[in-house]
C-alpha cells in the first residue's frame, strides 16, 4: 500500500520534477473523493499533473478548455435526434469522464461554471429529465489563471467551496529546472507512464481514508483552529462545518499517503493552507497569509 | 434634518424621561417658568422628530438665551447666589433642548443630568430625597444605556443594565466614601438667606411662642457622651433678649456678633473651669437660617465655626442654612466659683426698661424694694403671686397697650413668654438686673437610640436674674404656674390645647406617634452615618480601620478592596475558563516542553511535538534522542489512543530531568 503511493508519487516526479509536495496534495485531493483547484500562471504544469495523474491511477481523462461562449451542454452532453434509428440518442459530454481538466474555468460564463459545479457536487447529472450517474471514481481539475482577470467570471466564495483544496503549484526550484532542462521531454515521458493501480484498488484506498483514526487531542486542535477562525478579528468569514470536515478528510487521506493509521498535528498543518486558504476571509481578502497565522498562533498542544 | 434623525425615538424619549427625573425636584424650589421653558423646549424637540419644524434657528436661539438670562434677572435679584446659579444651570440644561441633533449632545445632556440631579442635595440632604436622588442615577444611567441602540433601549433591559452597572459601581462609593478626602467648600456660594427662619426669632412679642407650640418639626436631637440631664435641668439657651420696648423683647444693639458683640471663637478664649464638664453632648440642630445654637449654660464647644458669647450662648459664625452638628461641653454654673462683678454697661443694659407705660407694675414692684427684701426675696414673691391665681394656657386673650399690667392684674392668663417677660419686667423694675432667656425646654427621650429630641413645639422662654453672690441664675416663672410644662412637657401641661389647630389630631394616635418617632430615629441614623459623617468623624473611623492614618495604611486600605476584587474576578476567570481539563498526556508533555523552555528551547504554538523535536535535535544534539523518544511516546498517548504510551511517556519525562539538559 505505502509502496504504491511511493511508486505512484515518484511517477509523477519524473514529469513534474520537484513538485512532490503538490502532487502529494493531488493525490490525498483525490483520495478523500474531493475536486482540486489550482491557481497558476500558465505553463506550471498544471496540465502535466493533471494528466500525469490520470495515467499513473489509470483513469479516463478528459480535458476542457473554458470559453466565454461555452455553454453547459457543451460540459454535460446533449441529446441529438439520429435519423437512422428515428430517435434521441445523448451524447455524453466531457464530464463523463474519471478525471476531468477544467482549464481556465474562470473564463467561462457562471451558468457554465455552476452545471460543472454541480455535477461535481451530486456526482450526476440531469438532461432531458433523465439523471445520468458519472463514473466513479471522478474527479475534477480546474484551473484558474490568477492574473488577466479581465473578461472573466471569478469563481464566488460558495462556489470555491466546493473545491476541496486549491493549490498552486509555484515556479520550480533551480535543480528540478536544471533537469528539466537537461532531460527527456516531459511529454514523452507522460505517454511512457504505466498504470500503477486499477480503478477496485483506488477505491478501496479511498474507503481507507475514512479509517485513519483522529483522537480526541487531535479534534480538539482542529476544533480549536476551527474556533479561532471563528472568533478571530482577523478573519471576516470564519471556517464553517463543511469546511473542517474537508479539513479533517484531508488531513486522513495526507496521513494515509504517509502509511499514518492515525492523524498527526503535522497532517492538519500540512493540508490546512489548501483546504482553508480559499474558505477564509480576511480584511486583505485573501487567506493564504491568515492561515500562515492561525498556524502560529493557535497552540497545537491542549492547554 | 438628516442630523436630527440620528437620534431614535427611544433615545429622545429616554433622554426627555431622565430630564424629568432630575428637574423634577428642581420645580418646586425653582421659579414656575423654568418648568414652562422645559416644556416647551421638548415640545419643539417631539415637533423636530416628527418633522413638522426644523431645529431653531441661530436667531431664535439667542432670543431664547436672552429671555431666560432676563427671566432670571427678574426671579433673582442677586446672581452670585446658590439658587440662581442652580436655576441657570437648570434654564441651560432645558435650553440644550432645542439642539439635541446627534448622540454626542445626547450623551451631553445625559452627563449634565447627573450633575442637575446632585444638586439637589444642596437644598436638601433627608432620606426621601437621598432615595431619590438614587432613583434619579438609576433613570439616568438606564437613558444612557439606552443611547446603543433600539436593541438596549427597552425598559426592562436598559433599566436592569443600570442597576447592574450602579451595583457593581456600590463597593467603590462605599470606599470612597469612607476614604475620599472630606475637602471644605472651595468658594463658597451665599446661600439665600431670605428664606424664613424658622424656630426662634431673634425677638419675643406676644404669641410667638404659642405660634411654634403648633408645631411638632424637630428642632435638636442630642446625644450624651455620658450622664444625661434630668427633665428639669433640661434648658437649651439659645437667645438672650435684654432690650424691651414695652411690647416686644429683643436682643437689643451690641450683643449680636454681627453688630460688634463679644464672641469667642477659640476654646482658649475664655478660661474654662479646673473640674471637668457635667455633660457632654452632640447636638444636630436642624436648619433654622440663623446663626444661634443651643446648649445648657455654661457651654463650650470645639466645633469649628462655633463660638460662646458672653452671655453663655453658642454662635454659629454663619447661619445654620442645613442640618449642623456640634459637640458641646457644659458646666453647671455652681462651678464657677469666682462670679465676675456685673459691668456698669451690663448692669444698666439688664435693668433697662421703657420710659413709661405698666405703671403698676412698677409701682408693685418699687413696693418690694422698698420693703427691703433682697433680690432673691422678691423674686420668691413674684412667684408666689403667680402661684396663687394665673393659668397656663396657649391661647391667652389678647393684651392692649399695656401689656405688663394687663397680664399681671387684668388677664392673668398666659404662656411661657407672658411669664418670663413680666417676671423680667418686675424684677427690673424692682433694681435687679434681669433678662429673658428663649430656646428650648425638654424633650423626648428616645430610649432606642439614645438621644434626646427636641421638637418646636418643646420652644420656651424664661428668665436669669444676677446677684451679686451667684451671679447670673435661672428662674423659670412658668414652673410657678405650671411645674408639669417643665418635668413633662408642654404636651401633658396643655393637653386639651396642645396642637388643637392641626388639620388632623394625629398625635392622639399613639400608633402614629410610635412611627413617627420610629421615622425620627431612622433619621437621626441616617444624619450620623451619613450626611453628618465629617472629617472628623471620617478620622474616628479610618483610625479605627487602620489603628494609625498614614499615607501607606491608607493605600492598603484603598487597594485592599480593589486587590480581594480583582482576585475574586480571577479566581471565577480560573473557574469558568477551566472547563474541562487537557487531557492527561497534553500535561505531561506541556510539562515536557517547560523544562525545555527553561534551558532555553520554548516551543512556539503552532510548531507540531515532531517540528518541535527536530529543532531540539538541532540546536541540542545531546537532547535528541531523548526529545524524539518523549515525541513519539506522546504522540503514541495523544494521537493513537495508546494507554500504555501514557505511561511510558510519564516514566520518560521522571528520567528526563533538568540536570540533565544542563
Amino acid at each position: 500500500m505505502q509502496k504504491i503511493i511511493s511508486a505512484i508519487v515518484a511517477d509523477i516526479g519524473k514529469v513534474l520534477l520537484g513538485k512532490e509536495h503538490q502532487v502529494k496534495l493531488a493525490l490525498a485531493c483525490l483520495l478523500s473523493r474531493g475536486h482540486l483547484l489550482i491557481e497558476d500562471l500558465p505553463g506550471m504544469g498544471k496540465t502535466t499533473l493533471a494528466h500525469a495523474l490520470a495515467q499513473v491511477l489509470g483513469l479516463s481523462y478528459k480535458r476542457v478548455q473554458f470559453t466565454s461562449d461555452m455553454l453547459p451542454a457543451d460540459i454535460l452532453g446533449v441529446s441529438i435526434f439520429e435519423r437512422d434509428s428515428g430517435e434521441f440518442r445523448f451524447h455524453e459530454g466531457p464530464v463523463f469522464s474519471q478525471l476531468l481538466l477544467a482549464d481556465e474555468i474562470n473564463r467561462s460564463s457562471p451558468k457554465t461554471q455552476s452545471a460543472l459545479l454541480e455535477a461535481m457536487e451530486e456526482r450526476q447529472v440531469s438532461i432531458d429529465g433523465e439523471t445520468r450517474r458519472l463514473p466513479e471514481p471522478f474527479f475534477v481539475i480546474a484551473t484558474q489563471n490568477p492574473l488577466h482577470q479581465s473578461g472573466t467570471f471569478a469563481l464566488p466564495e460558495s462556489q470555491l467551496d466546493r473545491f476541496l483544496m486549491r493549490i498552486s503549484l509555484g515556479y520550480p526550484t533551480r535543480e528540478a529546472e536544471r533537469a528539466l532542462f537537461q532531460g527527456v521531454d516531459p511529454r514523452a515521458q507522460l505517454q511512457r507512464l504505466k498504470p500503477r493501480v486499477d480503478i477496485a484498488a483506488l477505491q478501496k484506498m479511498q474507503g481507507l481514508v475514512g479509517q485513519v483514526k483522529a483522537s480526541d487531542s487531535l479534534l480538539d486542535y482542529v476544533e480549536r483552529l476551527v474556533l479561532h477562525t471563528r472568533q478571530s478579528p482577523e478573519c471576516a468569514v470564519g471556517l464553517s462545518p463543511r469546511g473542517a470536515l474537508a479539513l479533517l478528510h484531508a488531513a486522513r487521506a495526507w496521513a494515509l499517503i504517509h502509511g499514518r493509521g492515525h492523524l498527526l498535528p503535522e497532517d492538519i498543518q500540512a493540508v490546512l493552507p489548501t483546504v482553508a486558504g480559499h474558505r477564509l476571509q480576511g480584511e486583505g481578502g485573501d487567506g493564504s497569509q491568515l492561515v500562515e497565522r492561525l498556524m502560529h498562533q493557535v497552540d497545537v498542544i491542549a492547554a | 434634518m438628516e442630523s436630527s434623525e440620528r437620534l431614535p425615538r427611544e433615545s429622545l424619549l429616554w433622554i426627555f424621561a431622565a430630564q424629568f427625573a432630575a428637574l423634577l425636584p428642581q420645580f418646586a424650589i425653582l421659579p414656575l417658568w423654568i418648568v414652562g421653558a422645559w416644556g416647551f423646549a421638548v415640545y419643539w424637540r417631539l415637533e423636530v422628530f416628527r418633522g413638522r419644524r426644523d431645529l431653531p434657528g441661530r436667531q431664535v436661539k439667542l432670543l431664547a438665551v436672552l429671555l431666560s438670562v432676563a427671566g432670571l434677572a427678574l426671579s433673582y435679584r442677586q446672581w452670585f447666589a446658590l439658587e440662581p446659579m442652580v436655576a441657570l444651570l437648570a434654564v441651560s440644561f432645558t435650553l440644550k433642548n432645542l439642539e439635541l441633533a446627534n448622540r454626542r449632545d445626547a450623551f451631553l445632556s445625559l452627563l449634565l443630568s447627573y450633575f442637575v440631579a446632585a444638586t439637589l442635595f444642596v437644598f436638601e440632604q433627608t432620606i426621601p430625597y437621598a432615595v431619590y436622588g438614587v432613583a434619579c442615577v438609576l433613570i439616568i444611567t438606564a437613558a444612557l444605556a439606552a443611547q446603543m441602540g433600539s436593541h438596549s433601549a427597552g425598559p426592562r433591559r436598559a433599566l436592569g443594565l443600570s442597576v447592574r452597572l450602579l451595583a457593581q459601581a456600590v463597593p467603590l462609593m462605599v470606599v470612597l466614601f469612607i476614604a475620599a478626602p472630606r475637602l471644605g467648600p472651595l468658594w463658597a456660594v451665599p446661600q439665600n438667606s431670605d428664606g424664613a427662619s424658622t424656630g426662634i426669632s431673634d425677638s419675643m412679642s406676644p404669641g410667638d411662642f404659642s405660634e411654634l407650640s403648633q408645631s411638632d418639626d424637630p428642632a435638636l436631637r442630642i446625644a450624651f457622651d455620658g450622664p444625661v440631664p434630668p427633665p428639669e435641668q433640661r434648658y437649651w439657651r439659645g437667645l438672650v433678649y435684654s432690650d424691651f420696648d414695652g411690647r416686644r423683647w429683643s436682643q437689643g444693639t451690641g450683643v449680636d456678633h454681627r453688630e460688634g458683640g463679644r464672641v469667642y471663637w477659640r476654646a482658649s478664649g475664655r478660661a474654662l473651669p479646673e473640674v471637668g464638664p457635667r455633660y457632654r453632648y452632640r447636638v444636630i440642630q436642624e436648619a433654622t437660617n440663623s446663626p444661634w445654637l443651643f446648649a445648657m449654660a455654661r457651654p463650650d464647644s470645639t466645633t469649628d465655626g462655633v463660638g460662646e458669647t458672653a452671655d453663655d450662648r453658642l454662635l454659629k459664625r454663619k447661619p445654620v442654612y442645613s442640618r449642623f452638628a456640634y459637640e458641646v461641653r457644659s458646666w453647671p454654673r455652681e462651678t464657677f466659683s469666682d462670679v465676675a462683678p456685673l459691668t456698669d454697661f451690663e448692669r444698666r443694659r439688664n435693668l433697662q426698661l421703657p420710659p413709661g407705660g405698666n405703671e403698676r407694675t412698677r409701682r408693685w414692684a418699687a413696693s418690694f424694694r422698698d420693703s427691703g427684701l433682697d433680690a432673691e426675696g422678691i423674686s420668691r414673691r413674684i412667684l408666689q403671686f403667680y402661684n396663687r391665681s394665673f393659668v397656663y394656657t396657649l391661647k391667652p386673650p389678647a393684651l392692649g397697650g399695656d401689656t405688663v399690667d394687663e397680664f399681671l392684674f387684668g388677664t392673668q392668663q398666659g404662656f411661657c413668654e407672658h411669664f418670663a417677660g413680666s417676671y423680667v419686667f418686675a424684677m427690673r423694675a424692682a433694681g435687679v438686673p434681669a433678662r429673658v432667656v428663649a430656646g428650648y425646654q425638654g424633650g423626648e427621650w428616645v430610649a432606642q437610640e439614645e438621644y434626646l429630641l427636641v421638637r418646636q413645639y418643646d420652644a420656651h422662654a424664661w428668665a436669669e436674674i444676677w446677684t451679686r453672690e451667684r451671679g447670673w441664675q435661672r428662674v423659670d416663672p412658668t414652673a410657678a404656674v405650671s411645674p408639669e410644662r417643665i418635668r413633662e412637657g408642654l404636651q401633658r401641661a396643655a393637653a386639651d390645647e396642645f396642637m388643637q389647630d392641626s388639620l388632623l389630631p394625629l398625635h392622639r394616635i399613639s400608633f402614629l406617634k410610635q412611627l413617627r418617632l420610629e421615622w425620627d430615629m431612622i433619621n437621626y441614623r441616617w444624619y450620623r452615618a451619613v450626611i453628618g459623617f465629617d472629617s472628623e468623624q471620617q478620622e474616628d473611623v479610618l483610625q479605627q480601620l487602620l489603628g494609625e492614618i498614614s499615607p501607606l495604611r491608607l493605600a492598603i486600605l484603598l487597594l485592599l478592596p480593589l486587590a480581594a476584587v480583582l482576585l475574586g474576578v480571577l479566581v471565577w476567570l480560573w473557574w469558568s475558563g477551566r472547563g474541562r481539563r487537557a487531557p492527561l498526556s497534553s500535561r505531561l508533555y506541556r510539562r515536557f516542553c517547560r523544562r525545555l523552555a527553561r534551558a532555553g528551547l520554548e516551543r512556539r504554538p503552532g510548531e507540531t511535538p515532531r517540528d518541535f523535536a527536530r529543532r531540539v535535535r538541532e540546536q541540542r544534539p545531546q537532547l535528541g534522542p531523548m526529545a524524539a523518544r518523549i515525541t513519539a511516546a506522546f504522540e503514541k498517548a495523544a494521537y493513537g489512543d495508546d494507554p500504555a504510551a501514557e505511561k511510558q511517556l510519564r516514566r520518560l519525562l521522571n528520567r528526563f530531568q533538568l540536570s540533565k539538559i544542563k
